[in-house]
């Protein structure tokens, strides 16, 4: 696959267009490669702007590069949760694919919750692989690059990027890099803990509502942040109705990238935008306009406004 | 709060191996009329699709009929895979919506028309069917293999057909009836177009409101097929009553008839037939069918002829714009200036202004919105003078609206009122609008506004849009917006194509080099940015003395980013310098040196850029 290709295919997928089954699987070979070699805990100079969960809003997602610049002019770190729940999870998870493909340095793609066999299986990426191919071999592909995905990332040895959260078997950086994690999100352990945990108004650590992960206190990011000489920590998976939200004295930051969640819930997005003297810029958008629902995601006609 | 309290189901790791994947080029018909051995195979694999385990391999099957038809051949095709379709019509909604769009085209693959009524039976049972989908797409099918039969088959299968359909006991199959009476009533005979007539007559008559409601928008066809004499003594009487039915959602649909009468009829017939019921839809008690009747007024208007609409209408129209639900005022507002074309000036000076003004300060933004979007169409019929009195004024006042669709609006008309009162005027009166909405919260309408200073760049002058606008135009090149910043840029080539290279060199580039030293990445970034975008707008010699060495610059800076973009501004800048003979040299002694010095940069991207920009450059000739 050239690189002239890839860029064909970028094109293609920045119309919303998926790429045949065959380029999808070529393509996901390649990303297991790259992705094989990165850490669990990957490496990343700053300027970087940090996003959040997108959930396969396709048209968002559009808005969101309008708003921070192309990548590859733009260097991203997505922190997860890529599929599932939106239209077009099949066309924003092959964009942000290639575009890592295409520029390995420019964009740093880590594993969110959704990203595993089980949960996309119920969410939606599964049935829409299956609706748009007419067979499972995308949505398997894809399975096999989710276990490829870093669990973290560490942007100039300062800030410290995960999906959900900490663990309490984890108290350094180092430990995490120990992982081995190249297989389908465990239901607990570390690897599930980093991926599912949330933090809280409580001290220490506490039983999670998800069933999975835990709720951590502003004293343990304090002593992760302590332990390991970082200045911040940056996570997703949760709604922020404002986009972002800081907490524990601006020790950790949620950042959220799907404005409208789910097409209804009214946020407004963020992305954290950090210049090359690791300067933060939280950068808020709204939904695209009018675009979101129209095309291939609804299966049936609406109804007559009238009925 | 996120919704993602998961159950932690046991993992159910998937055999996704078990069944037999459709190889979606296998099943394409030139290849399966090419190719004997697959074709068997393929299509034996598809016969089995039809009855497979998963909805979506069956409604795949169903969209590949023809296939599977033409591999049959024309008597298996009837004796066969026919009744076995009828046999299938217990299946999904999905599967059955994929049948009767496929069923119409087999009708080449029966061996004759004279097989057509073959297809009527599996037809018949999905125009009976719950789903309305389905059943609207089975009438649609009924329709197109009804054009495509002899007269005989019209009468002795399509007509009995229609009749079973109309007198069925459940309400789905009358409903369905009603779409199938215009497409052969004038093939048939007098005798039979009376019959016809009279078993629609009584489906606008059937108890159940979903049949009432595919009858009046059956009758809109229907009108357009039957003779003048039948217009007034059918269509009309029918329209009378659905437009009087006690369901609203039957009478805002009779809008569509009187449109379709109206426009066969004469104006004294309109004035004299139709001028009471549509106005009393437009007094109508429920706010749908006023809905419909406000955002077809303009259409409604042309159809019943223009003096009734000016002696007539204009009230009406008034009463719509100041409706007491939103969504009313919303459609009409739309049909201003469409409507306006009815009345004269001091109409809408004395009838329509007053309200305008009233829906400027509406508290549905939807209404400001819409009102926005359309009334700059009432500029040039109003003239110079009465815009800048009247509707200047207006527009002022929706540009500060606190809603970003409002003030977008506004912004996107601006020239058709730039017709009518010219830029001069407009630019003034614009001026403490603009500079306000430059700095608007909502960067779509930033955006709406820079693209608009070009335009106000030559009416303006240099000297006082230096004063006014220069700053807020370099401002933008720092937002936080990526899609400002770029369109920053190309607005100050534009800038520089109207005001001369010399202006852009001593007010705009002396700036953007500043920027250049800035600890900031993106500002460094977006300079490489702005000259490349500036470069065909400027001369060769600012290129050569500012452009190229500012880009050079950069070429050594920490940041990737940057130096790759300084590798593409290089490939960018090559052609310009090439066509001038004082700027051709610095190709040589200055571009290849830094790109070549790039290629071995220790960022792959920059390595990357900076090889295609020696391979492409129109280095051509040299040896690299």
């Amino acid at each position: 696959m050239g690189s002239s290709d890839l860029d064909r295919q970028i094109e293609q997928l920045r119309q919303c267009e998926i790429i045949t089954e065959n380029e999808v699987k070529t393509l996901c070979q390649k990303a297991r490669e790259i992705l094989a070699e990165e850490s669990n805990v990957q490496k990343i100079d700053a300027p970087v702007t940090i996003c959040g969960d997108i959930h396969g809003q396709f048209y968002d997602l559009k808005e969101l590069f309008k708003v921070g610049g192309e990548c590859p002019d733009t260097n991203y770190l997505f922190m997860g949760d890529f599929v599932d729940r939106g239209f077009y999870s099949v066309e924003t998870f092959l964009l942000l694919l290639a575009l890592k493909v295409r520029y390995p340095d420019r964009i740093t793609l880590i594993r969110g919750n959704h990203e595993s066999r089980q949960i996309t299986q119920v969410y939606g990426f599964y049935d829409e692989c299956l609706r748009k191919y007419g067979s499972v071999n995308v949505w398997r592909y894809c399975c096999e690059v989710f276990d490829h995905l870093a669990l973290s990332a560490i942007i100039d040895n300062k800030i410290f990027c995960v999906h959900g959260g900490l663990s309490p078997s984890i108290n350094t950086i180092d430990q995490i890099r120990s992982i081995d994690r190249k297989l389908e999100v465990p239901h607990d352990g570390a690897m599930c803990d980093l991926l599912w945990s949330d933090p809280d108004d409580i001290e220490g650590w506490g039983l999670s509502p998800r069933g999975a992960g835990y709720l951590f206190g502003g004293d343990v990011v304090q002593s992760f942040l302590h332990n390991n000489d970082l200045n911040l920590i940056a996570r997703a998976h949760q709604l922020v109705m404002e986009g972002y939200k800081l907490l524990f004295n601006d020790t950790i930051v949620t950042v959220w990238s799907a404005p409208n969640y789910c097409y209804r819930c009214g946020n407004v997005a963020a992305i954290l935008e950090l210049n090359d003297n690791l300067e933060s810029n939280y950068k808020i958008f709204d939904a695209a306009v009018g675009v979101e629902t129209r095309g291939a995601g609804l299966r049936k006609r609406a109804p007559d406004y009238f009925l | 709060m996120e919704v993602d309290s998961t159950p932690m189901t046991p993992t159910e790791y998937m055999e996704e191996d078990r069944s037999p994947v459709p190889d979606s080029t296998a099943m394409d018909v030139s290849e399966v009329d090419q190719n004997d051995d697959d074709d068997l195979s393929s299509v034996a694999a598809l016969i089995d699709q039809l009855k497979h385990d998963d909805v979506q391999f069956r409604v795949n099957a169903c969209k590949k009929l023809t296939v599977i038809a033409a591999a049959l051949g024309p008597e298996r095709a009837r004796d066969e895979l026919i009744p076995f379709l009828d046999d299938s019509i217990d299946d999904e909604d999905e599967v059955l919506l994929a049948l009767a769009e496929e069923l119409p085209n087999l009708s080449s693959y029966l061996g004759g028309s004279e097989y057509l009524p073959r297809l009527l039976v599996p037809l018949e049972s999905l125009a009976a069917i719950e789903d309305a989908t389905v059943r609207d797409k089975a009438v649609s099918s009924l329709r197109q293999i009804a054009t495509q039969m002899e007269d005989s088959q019209r009468n002795n299968d399509f007509a009995p057909l229609v009749k079973r359909l109309a007198q069925g006991e459940w309400f789905t199959s009358r409903a369905s009836a009603a779409g199938l009476f215009a497409v052969c009533y004038s093939a048939f005979d007098a005798q039979k177009q009376e019959e016809w007539r009279n078993m629609f007559a009584q489906l606008v008559h059937d108890e159940t409101p979903m049949v009432r409601r595919s009858t009046t928008k059956a009758l809109e066809t229907l009108s357009s097929v039957v003779s003048e004499e039948h217009l007034e003594t059918f269509v009309l009487s029918l329209f009378n009553e659905l437009a009087s039915d006690d369901q609203d959602s039957v009478r805002l649909l009779t809008i569509e008839i009187l449109i379709a009468i109206a426009n066969r009829f004469d104006a004294q017939k309109n004035r004299d037939t139709l001028l009471e019921p549509l106005k009393s839809l437009a007094r109508d008690k429920a706010w749908r069918v006023r809905y419909m009747v406000a955002s077809k007024f303009v259409e409604v208007c042309d159809a019943i002829g223009e003096d009734t609409v000016r002696a007539e209408l204009v009230s009406t129209f008034v009463d719509l714009l100041k409706d007491s639900e939103g969504e009313v005022r919303t459609a009409a507002a739309g049909e201003v200036p469409g409507f306006a074309k009815f009345a004269d000036k001091q109409t809408i000076l004395e009838s329509f202004l007053p309200c305008i003004r009233e829906l400027v300060e509406d508290g549905n933004q939807h209404v400001r919105a819409a009102l926005a979007l359309h009334i700059s169409g009432l500029s040039p019929i109003l003239g110079k003078e009465d815009t800048i009195e009247h509707l200047l004024p207006l527009f002022l006042q929706l540009l500060k609206d606190e809603f970003p669709d409002v003030r977008l609006n506004v912004i996107a008309n601006l020239e058709q009122i730039n017709k009518v009162i010219g830029i001069d005027l407009l630019s003034q009166s614009l001026l403490p609008a603009i500079t306000e909405l430059a700095e608007d919260r909502q960067w779509r309408v930033r955006l709406a506004i820079i693209e608009y200073i070009p335009l106000l760049a030559s009416p303006l002058g240099v000297e006082f849009f230096d004063e006014k606008l220069l700053n807020l135009c370099m401002s933008w090149l720092g937002d936080a917006v990526y899609s400002i910043r770029e369109a920053a840029t190309i607005n100050l080539k534009k800038l520089t194509e109207v005001f001369g290279a010399e202006w852009a060199k001593d007010t705009v580039i002396t700036q953007i080099i500043k920027m250049a030293d800035n600890e900031n990445y993106l500002y460094r970034m977006t300079t490489i940015f702005t000259l490349t975008t500036m470069t065909d707008a400027l001369s060769p010699s600012i290129i050569k003395d500012y452009v190229l060495p500012t880009v050079i610059s950069l070429s050594e800076d920490p940041i990737p980013n940057i130096r790759f973009n300084v590798a593409k501004a290089l490939e960018t800048l090559t052609p310009s310098l090439k066509q001038d003979a004082n700027t051709a040299d610095l190709i040589e002694s200055t571009v290849v040196p830094s790109l070549q010095k790039l290629t071995n940069d220790k960022d792959g991207d920059v390595r990357f850029f900076a090889s295609r920009a020696l391979l492409d450059g129109e280095f051509t000739g040299r040896a690299l």
